[in-house]
């Protein structure tokens, strides 16, 4: 059968993987050098995975994937049409608040600065919905810091962050959730995610709250991670309405299956209490 | 030099996992490569391969996830184990008797977290029966091609060899 050499290296690892488990969760502190170190030494290989797969996905994109590139033109021109008009309409809306600020004598809202960065690496555990950037702490980019996509909210910077590289944890990720407001019925809440279908929960959203399907979900940054005004997603379906055990499911703004270039955002919304207003 | 082969073998299957990961973010296809590098090494070169390829492999997605180091690395150190002591119990030469032996190997590996979060987080972890089942088909799969490609690696550089040999003799002729 095994032989006891074997039989003592199982023992000895399965003991001090497990008391390496239980240091861990009662100090809540880990081995936060060590996986910065590991992460950091691992990410310049990463860099160089996902340039190669970049570099092919181009490749192929822009040699053997153009059939019907001529009518995704005439689109795209009519779109950036209709997009420059809705801009238009936008800097009035903007404007108008900026005057409206002033009217009321209100401190204007402090616009985030972002930082763009590439998606090197997908999550290297399956169950934990993380991905790499190619960004860290020489960049300025630190943990609790939120992550943004062209179409709205990705996720947040978690630890391990290295010099070079960071882990956004993903908003779909069952221990990720954001302070959300609903734009129509203008409840607050938590978006929670984890659920299988990729799907958002919302959670401690008002009862009486009248939340419709198709409304669209904001951030609030009450939490003190996502600045506010950032687009969520959209409520997909209500149940149990008008009861205490309604669930809200709200389908993320975010396509998450494949994420390439993403911005970080530098700045962190002031909470209530910390701004004091 | 079998330390060594596990090693190769773990960094890629980590590699490869990273790489391919990245197009499936968030979808239901998961898929978990390192489990399916570490069954290799077990199915391989025996139990004790199987276990060090399990520690390296776990320690190594626990490290690079940002988790609580040591949960998929006891997890995987467990299922190598598991899945050496099968590849000396039973002839397994065929690659879709050894891909079975990574379907089994999968869904204790998943139990085997499961059970391992439910212990640490003290309540039972939202389980997406879909994505688990997916990630079994994913890996069988993913396995049934490494150990046919395995299978036919030395057949082919055998017939190459031989190949080469034989029009070197047609040029000295």
């Amino acid at each position: 059968m095994t032989d006891r050499r074997t039989l003592t290296l199982l023992v000895t690892l399965c003991v001090g993987q497990v008391l390496l488990i239980s240091a861990q969760v009662q100090s809540r502190e880990g081995l936060s050098l060590f996986q910065v170190a590991a992460f950091d030494a691992f990410a310049g290989v990463q860099r160089v995975t996902g340039g190669v797969t970049d570099t092919i996905r181009g490749i192929w994109g822009s040699y053997f994937g153009l059939r019907g590139v001529a009518r995704e033109n005439a689109a795209l021109r009519t779109q950036l049409l209709e997009m420059a008009a809705e801009l238009q309409q936008q800097r009035a809306i903007a404007a108008q608040t900026r005057a409206l600020e002033d009217l009321l004598g209100l401190e204007p809202q402090v616009s985030v600065s972002t930082l763009a960065a590439r998606v090197i690496a997908g999550n290297v555990s399956p169950g934990t919905l993380t991905v790499a950037i190619d960004r860290g702490t020489a960049d300025g980019v630190e943990p609790d810091m939120a992550v943004l996509g062209a179409a709205g909210v990705v996720g947040r910077v978690i630890s391990p962050v290295a010099r070079g590289a960071a882990t956004v944890q993903l908003l779909i990720d069952s221990n990720a959730a954001v302070a959300v407001v609903f734009e129509r019925s203008k409840a607050g809440g938590l978006a929670v995610g984890g659920a299988a279908d990729g799907a958002l929960v919302g959670e401690f959203v008002p009862s009486l709250a009248d939340v419709q399907v198709g409304e669209t979900v904001m951030t609030s940054g009450q939490d003190g991670i996502y600045p506010a005004g950032f687009l969520v997603g959209t409520v997909e379906r209500v149940t149990g309405a008008g009861t205490p055990n309604r669930t809200i499911r709200i389908r993320p703004a975010t396509d998450f299956s494949y994420l390439e270039i993403v911005l970080v955002a530098l700045t962190r919304p002031q909470t209530a209490t910390e701004g004091g207003s | 030099m079998k330390f060594t082969s596990v090693l190769a073998t773990v960094t890629v299957a980590v590699l490869a996992q990273v790489t391919l990961a990245r197009f499936t973010v968030g979808g239901t296809w998961v898929f978990d490569l390192v489990l399916v590098g570490v069954v290799f090494a077990g199915l391989q070169w025996g139990p004790a391969a199987g276990l060090v390829g399990g520690t390296l492999g776990g320690m190594f997605q626990d490290l690079l996830s940002g988790q609580i180091v040591g949960v998929s690395g006891l997890a995987k150190t467990l299922v190598g184990f598991g899945a050496g002591v099968i590849g000396t119990q039973f002839v397994l030469t065929r690659a879709h008797g050894r891909s079975i032996i990574v379907a089994a190997s999968s869904l204790v590996h998943r139990l085997l977290m499961l059970a391992l979060t439910a212990l640490i987080a003290q309540e039972w972890p939202v389980v997406s029966w879909g994505a688990l089942l997916a990630e079994l088909v994913l890996n069988t799969l993913a396995g049934l091609v490494v150990f046919q490609a395995m299978s036919a690696l030395p057949g082919m550089v055998a017939r190459r060899r031989a190949g080469r040999r034989a029009s070197f003799g047609r040029r000295q002729w």
